[in-house]
């Protein structure tokens, strides 16, 4: 996945999920529901994305408890935003780009 | 209650360990072919079966995100790692989107990529063995570690397979 590449709904749904701080159990919850069941992110999925994510620098750990050995938290980097955004941009695009089709509906 | 089995095809494998669950056999842990299961309710867990990237350092960092994540880890053997969660608490894959799902059969095909390599080596010097020596028991080891490399080439060949299929629904 290179920069100028759209994201993929799995990287753009956990960027969203990441606007606050969350942890992985909780990125899957809320993908869910703002989805409304629509995308369920597996763990070996998220797993991977995260990872993925971290090494781009579009995310950052938040916190991590190490006392209680508790859920690793993240949260979207500057980076992370600028991308999102970017991508926001290009699908009002194709939003725009589609009321050529609205006559034919 | 043990089983000794030999599996090529974590899918397959999966659907066993799947069965067995939901005849009331839990999958406890497994080494070297040998499955040990428990009693549980019938079909009270789901499995997965995966591959690491690395046998080191990424353990433990696996294992504490799957564990947060609701997931069990069941039992790990080398870079093979069993998985399950219980049912109840609703469908339970790895992977669901097609990437990753590509990523994994990657990792799977690289992985016995490797192991044909090494075998095909240990292969060639049988032969040459065998040859030079014209001894029964070398001839006898070039066939079986033969018959390991078509084996392994097999799966290898599956994997690809699955990987094109996936690139396709893309």
């Amino acid at each position: 996945m290179d920069s100028n590449s759209p994201l993929t709904e799995s990287i753009f749904y956990i960027l969203l999920a990441v606007r606050k701080p969350n942890h992985g159990y909780g990125i899957i919850q809320e993908v869910g529901e703002i989805t409304g069941g629509r995308v369920i992110l597996g763990p070996g999925t998220l797993y991977g994305a995260i990872n993925l994510l971290l090494d781009k620098k579009w995310i950052a750990l938040y916190s991590e408890d190490k006392t209680s050995r508790k859920k690793k938290e993240y949260l979207i980097t500057e980076q992370g935003k600028e991308a999102f955004f970017k991508e926001v941009k290009r699908l009002k695009e194709l939003i725009q780009d589609a009321k050529l089709m609205e006559g034919l509906a | 209650m043990k089983k000794f089995r030999l599996y090529y095809d974590k899918d397959i494998e999966q659907d066993w360990l799947q069965k067995m669950s939901s005849e009331g056999w839990a999958l406890k842990n497994f080494f070297l072919g040998v499955y040990t299961f428990v009693p549980c309710e019938p079909g009270e867990y789901i499995y997965q079966i995966d591959l690491l990237d690395s046998w080191n350092g990424a353990k433990e960092d696996f294992a504490a995100f799957m564990e947060d994540s609701g997931v069990e880890v069941v039992s790990q053997w080398y870079r093979w790692v069993y998985l399950r969660r219980k049912a109840e608490d609703g469908p339970f894959e790895m992977y669901t989107d097609i990437d990753s799902k590509i990523n994994q059969y990657t990792r799977i095909k690289d992985f016995f990529l490797g192991a044909t390599i090494f075998e095909a080596i240990c292969l060639l010097v049988e032969i040459i063995a065998a040859v030079q020596t014209k001894s029964f028991v070398f001839g006898f080891f070039s066939i079986l570690i033969g018959i390991i490399v078509l084996a392994l080439l097999r799966i290898v060949w599956r994997c690809q397979w699955k990987i094109e299929q996936l690139q396709r629904e893309k």
